[in-house]
């Protein structure tokens, strides 16, 4: 069994730790037997997809971001034809506004966007920095994190997480937050989100080997520290939230 | 008269206040109710002097102050950190006559980098000292290129800026501004520099200003050192006031080639601190030597380090930022560098003092792999968020038997207490110091190195 883990533009596009993801996410995939190399695309390189079994992409500042989509947008082909034969694709933070059909800035330049979503993104003069406590739309239990966003998200019919307790979903404070369209996932939770939501990690580590044929062992490691992390994360948010 | 009114008022609540204990924000903001546009009437002394950035702006406003106290000027500045416009309003209007003139010589201020904007709406600082940029209180800041932002609205023309030569963000403060109206400091090469990056992340990866990847002669840390961008040009420029000279282990630099200064506190953070204060001193006209010999005999009073005693262990706190991954970085540096077997408690209970989150994405860009090494025996982690900061250790090359996590601060500070003579080092932010210092005998004096 081997995977690819393929990180778009690590050097650019990591502002809050993202890169911790993919070093959760191939520990837990090595841990069941696979071997899960770690594959780097930066920035203005051109991106071999070909081989990519997982792809990811982190949060970066507004203007980072407006260069990376420069250069990704030639390369949409590449990253919809991953996702149609079968590999998984995880966009955070402002990542995920590149899904869309377009970006409009501050400055009200409209930027057309990768459009393997349906949505658009607008930004906005404020940030909208916030805890999040968020019911997934694809597992169980509440998942925690921060957003730290300056953009709204319109017209997103199949978001990530379907409501938000905490933080401001898509559009609107408390609506649903991210978008996911197959395999392709996209949320504005950092925290790092895998690193801060076992659960998920867990689920895309099922959907890869489901991608695959593979079968999940019956036995499946313990990472205490995750479990607890989360567990007080989501404890903390909770005894705020009630005030 | 309404700026008459304003005054008395601020004079009276500050009074008031200062009986009863309170804080010095509010007769600020009630005298900008009575008279919004205050700061543009009162008259303000020759020299204002702001001070902004990420790191250092309280110890760098601090020794300008002492410096300048010693050349023989009368310094105003904001000792108690009210870095946003109603702490400054209070500052100024207490310090006016009713005639609405202001004593002293100099007005310095540190500035809240976000609202630098506000303050500076009615007047404006002659020299503005930007020290550096970094990645601090993301939660708040969003990121480093946000604050940029915010604080260019804060620049006008006629204010001559004093920049960090060394930080390619700041560099671009330059960029519009009259040649003439830009100072630059910068520390040279020396022998701690190094070639490769040294970090978990580089914020000087790409360009600020074309977004293309930039090259580097050398790194001092972090992102700060000498930067070229091949794609548009954008690079260090040259220091107008330059470190010329540094050895850290022996606590000593030279200035601008001809002028030594011992150092307090033997940190690269302090380094850029003295170089700010010793540019925009020189800028006010103070000589070479008066700087020199106050900076020599400067002791950082700000809290920062503190020595202590816990059971057999010499301790060592170093205040690190929680939400500030170069200052955790410099201060594990610090302990690598010190050299001595040691051990180290990190603790990270609440992440700030000011507002509440469970936001610690912050921990992956702290470089703990500076922790592995032989003269490190143990690492304690401890407090609220111990299984987040485990998990940073899990992916760290530290050995997980050299671990050890509480999430109970006092049932580590025992276990601590109770084995071992080895030194040790605690790193932790002022939202959590407090929690160790009331456990530990503490030296009565502060941030002193021989």
């Amino acid at each position: 069994m081997k995977l690819q883990l393929t990180h778009l533009c690590p050097e650019a596009m990591s502002l809050y730790g993202e890169y911790a993801n993919l070093l959760i996410l191939r520990r837990h995939l090595e841990d069941l037997g696979v071997e899960a190399e770690l594959a780097s695309v930066p920035l203005y390189s051109a991106p071999d997809l070909s081989q990519a079994d997982f792809i990811y992409m982190g949060c970066g500042t507004e203007r980072t971001q407006k260069a990376v989509l420069q250069w990704l947008l030639p390369h949409a082909g590449g990253l919809r034809a991953a996702l149609d034969r079968g590999a998984a694709v995880l966009f955070t933070g402002n990542a995920m506004d590149l899904l869309g059909r377009s970006v409009t800035d501050r400055d009200g330049k409209s930027w057309e966007g990768l459009g393997l979503g349906d949505f658009t993104t607008a930004e906005t003069e404020k940030r909208t920095p916030h805890d999040v406590i968020a019911t997934p739309a694809l597992w169980e239990g509440a998942a925690v994190g921060f957003m730290n966003k300056c953009s709204t998200a319109s017209g997103v019919t199949s978001p990530l997480f379907t409501a938000l307790s905490m933080g401001f979903g898509n559009d609107r404070e408390g609506g649903g937050e991210g978008f996911v369209s197959g395999d392709l996932y996209a949320t504005h939770i950092t925290g790092p989100v895998l690193v801060k939501n076992p659960a998920f990690t867990d689920y895309l580590v099922g959907r890869l080997f489901a991608l695959h044929g593979w079968d999940l062992p019956e036995a499946r490691p313990a990472y205490p520290h995750e479990a607890v992390a989360y567990a007080v994360t989501l404890r903390e948010l909770s005894a705020r939230l009630r005030g | 008269m309404r700026m008459l009114l304003a005054i008395v008022i601020c004079k009276l609540l500050r009074f008031i206040g200062k009986l009863v204990g309170k804080g010095s924000s509010l007769p600020g903001r009630y005298a900008l109710k009575l008279c919004p546009d205050v700061l543009g009437r009162v008259r303000l002394p020759k020299h204002i002097i702001a001070v902004t950035g990420s790191n250092g702006k309280t110890s760098t406003v601090e020794m300008i102050a002492a410096v300048l106290r010693a050349g023989g000027r009368e310094v105003v500045y904001n000792a108690e950190g009210s870095n946003q416009i109603e702490g400054v309003t209070t500052l100024i209007l207490t310090h006016c006559t009713l005639g609405g003139k202001m004593r002293g010589d100099v007005l310095l201020l540190e500035s809240d980098e976000r609202y630098a904007r506000y303050s500076f709406r009615y007047f404006h600082p002659t020299h503005f000292v930007i020290t550096n940029l970094y990645r601090d209180q993301l939660t708040r800041n969003g990121h480093p290129e946000w604050v940029y932002d915010a604080i260019l609205p804060a620049i006008h023309p006629d204010t001559t800026l004093v920049l960090n030569a060394d930080d390619p963000l700041v560099a671009c403060f330059a960029r519009g501004h009259a040649p003439e109206k830009v100072k630059w400091f910068g520390l040279e090469q020396w022998n701690g520099d190094s070639e490769e990056h040294r970090g978990v992340y580089n914020d000087g990866a790409l360009c600020p200003v074309c977004k293309h990847p930039m090259e580097y002669d050398f790194y001092h840390y972090a992102h700060i050192g000498a930067y070229r961008c091949p794609a548009c040009g954008h690079c260090r420029p040259k220091p107008d006031f330059a470190v010329t000279e540094l050895d850290l282990a022996a606590g000593r630099l030279v200035l601008e080639g001809d002028t030594p200064i011992q150092l307090s506190f033997r940190s690269i953070y302090n380094v850029y601190n003295i170089l700010a204060a010793w540019s925009a001193s020189r800028l006010c006209g103070v000589e070479k030597d008066t700087i020199a010999g106050v900076i020599s005999r400067y002791i950082l009073k700000n809290g920062r380090m503190v020595r202590f005693t816990l059971g057999q262990h010499r301790g060592t706190l170093l205040i690190s930022k929680h939400e500030n991954s170069v200052a955790y970085d410099t201060n594990l540096r610090y302990v690598r560098e010190m050299g001595g077997r040691c051990s180290v408690l990190v603790i990270v209970d609440a992440i700030s003092r000011k507002y509440f989150t469970g936001e610690t994405s912050w921990l992956w860009d702290i470089d703990f792999d500076q922790l592995a090494c032989d003269t490190v025996e143990r690492v304690y982690l401890a407090g609220t968020y111990v299984n987040d900061l485990a998990l940073r250790f899990d992916y760290s090359a530290v050995p997980r038997e050299k671990t050890a996590c509480f999430a109970d601060i006092g049932q580590a500070v025992e276990a601590i207490r109770d084995s071992g003579d080895e030194d040790l080092y605690v790193v932790t932010c002022f939202s959590d110091r407090d929690k160790l210092l009331s456990r530990v005998q503490v030296e009565r004096q502060e941030a002193k190195e021989a």
